[in-house]
């Protein structure tokens, strides 16, 4: 069983729980992997135990590019665990990987939940946050074995309108 | 579409709760006891005629069996649930399949919660502790955990792709506050301004203070049997139309991968409870959408088809949804305003309107006589209403429905 202190939390991941324990050892790595069926390629997230296009129950762990578009997001202001106190506002972001956009049908895609972060690891400040900014994995090693997968913007154009949220 | 299902086979008879408090000063056992026995007393029922019970709880609560002693019933029938909102329909579908299959004839179901004293969903408490594990483990840490945030992304992409505006969606918190105004058992009777709320702290961007619902201690109890039985007893019954349960989208996520993210659950639930109950939406009286959040009230109208998709924002904020509009939704304040009971207090209210005896500031409320003036501090009575609905979210991935008439 591996366990983690990450911002004042436990972090438990069971010796059964081999896709969570895979994910995290190649974060360690500094890989970002999802898993790809055996059977019909289709590349999958959150990780899970079969296939849900095919149902296939064998796969193998996939790296991609890390790259990718926010989809949607948020600026945490009341913050709930006592980590994340000194870290508010804070942003979270839904990533749209670059990887399978738009399949198997137009709506899907591989979307991962992450914090989108500055060169100094610290949360990336609320005015350069917008849904279509492109953006990068970057590996955050946490302790000595524990490394998480965050988010940084990339200096790329995008390929859509941005669009920022304002309270009116 | 599914079939007509059970319609008209099954009522709800007895309908209690305990007082809305921040701090009940009692276990979630007491408080359980009080609403079934509430529940009772309304329907005119004895011990020996429950026999059947269903609660349901998220690691917070009591069970059926503790309660049964305390109220000196024997059951044929019991189920512990785990669950949060949603689940108030879901349960009335079960307590209609478990007197159907002859397993028993009345059923209590409770949700007892000491929502602010003991286990806060939007609190920094033993929560907010807990080790984290299972697939958790790729949200928590992010400090993606609360209700509020895990649900942001989904109101943020709403703005996005149809324009919503934090004012639309504010007119939820002014309706329901409205409402609670002339509830004497409400929490928060205090009536907001569209203003009031965008000048309230945010919580996570979307969302302001006064966008969520407040968390609080209370127990609720409704309790269902066959229509024989309702005939009988000292309500005029309230009859069960149509039900979904638990519907959900493809996946077990927040619907983040298999998208769109703004279409939520109650698209899938609804052609199941419209199609039980054989109407439409345009037939419909007044509404309880589950207000755990505004934008909660507005995606759940918009889902079961009482707007178009993406016209939520004007649905909501066009006046329908007020006390003396096309369709009042939440007429008790909800759970913005009345208390947090996991949705089971928006059926209590449909019940006692659909009685004509919302137990609003009207003298003779008690008798049905209603002055139907909406100003504050007065009646909360909908006049003539014939259909009810309430609309259940767990989640933007979860949903259930239930369709009732006078
Ligand atoms: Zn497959």
């Amino acid at each position: 069983m591996a366990e983690y202190q990450y911002k004042g939390m436990e972090i438990i991941v069971p010796d059964n729980d081999r896709e969570h324990q895979g994910y995290f050892e190649a974060a360690r790595e500094r890989r970002l992997v999802v898993q790809r069926c055996s059977d019909c390629g289709k590349l999958r997230w959150e990780p899970g135990t079969a296939c849900p296009w095919c149902t296939s129950l064998t796969w193998e762990w996939h790296q991609v590019s890390g790259k990718g578009t926010i989809y949607s997001y948020q600026i945490v202001t009341h913050p709930i665990q006592p980590g994340f106190s000194d870290w508010v506002p804070y942003p979270v972001v839904l990533v749209e990987l670059d990887e399978q956009r738009g399949e198997p049908t137009e709506d899907e895609a591989l979307r991962i939940v992450a914090n989108l972060l500055d060169d100094q690891n610290e949360p990336e400040k609320e005015e350069n946050v917008a849904i279509g900014k492109r953006v990068e994995v970057v590996f955050v090693d946490a302790s000595e074995d524990f490394t998480i997968p965050q988010f940084r913007l990339l200096d790329e154009t995008p390929g859509a309108p941005l669009w920022q949220f304002q309270a009116t | 579409m599914n079939g007509p299902g059970l319609k008209d086979k099954y009522c709800i008879v007895g309908v209690g709760e305990t007082e809305y408090s921040k701090n009940s000063g009692r276990t979630t056992q007491a408080m359980a006891v009080g609403a079934v026995r509430g529940a009772m007393n309304d329907a005119g029922l004895k011990p020996g005629d429950i026999d059947g019970m269903l609660s349901y709880h998220s690691g917070d609560s009591t069970t059926s069996l503790a309660v049964t002693t305390d109220l000196g019933v024997r059951l044929n029938f019991y189920m512990d649930c785990s669950g949060g909102g949603s689940s108030t329909e879901a349960l009335v579908g079960l307590a209609m399949g478990a007197i159907e299959a002859g397993m028993c004839h009345t059923v209590a179901i409770f949700r007892s919660m000491n929502g602010y004293s003991q286990f806060r969903y939007g609190g920094t408490g033993a929560r907010a502790r807990a080790p984290v594990t299972g697939n958790a483990v790729l949200r928590i840490p992010y400090g993606f955990m609360s209700p509020a945030q895990s649900f942001a992304f989904t109101f943020m992409r709403h703005m996005m792709e149809y324009g919503t505006t934090s004012s639309q969606v504010a007119h939820a918190r002014v309706a329901h506050s409205k409402h609670a105004s002339q509830n004497p058992k409400a929490l928060l009777k205090k009536r907001f301004t569209v203003q009031d709320v965008l000048n309230s702290r945010w919580i996570t961007k979307p969302l302001h203070l006064l966008d969520c619902c407040l968390e609080t201690d209370n127990a609720t109890c409704i309790i269902v049997t066959s229509v024989e039985r309702a005939r009988n007893l000292q309500q005029r019954p309230v009859f069960i139309m149509g039900v979904a349960g638990r519907v959900s989208k493809p996946r077990a996520d927040m619907h983040y991968v298999h998208g769109p993210i703004t279409r939520v659950a109650g698209y899938y639930a609804a052609p199941i409870v419209f199609g039980n109950a054989g109407i439409e939406p345009k037939d419909v009286d007044l509404t309880g959408s589950y207000d755990a959040f505004t934008f909660t009230t507005m995606l759940m109208l918009e889902s079961y088809g009482f707007c178009q998709m993406g016209e939520g924002g004007d649905y909501v904020s066009g006046g329908i949804i007020e006390l003396g509009g096309k369709r009042p939704n939440n007429t008790s304040g909800g759970q913005l305003c009345e208390g947090y009971t996991h949705g089971m207090n928006l059926v209590i209210e449909n019940v006692r309107q659909l009685r004509g005896l919302a137990d609003d500031y009207c003298p003779q409320w008690q008798a049905g006589v209603h002055t139907y003036d909406y100003s504050e501090g007065h009646c909360r009575q909908v006049k003539d209403a014939e259909i009810s609905m309430n609309l259940g979210w767990g989640t933007p991935a979860t949903s259930s429905a239930l369709i009732l008439r006078r």
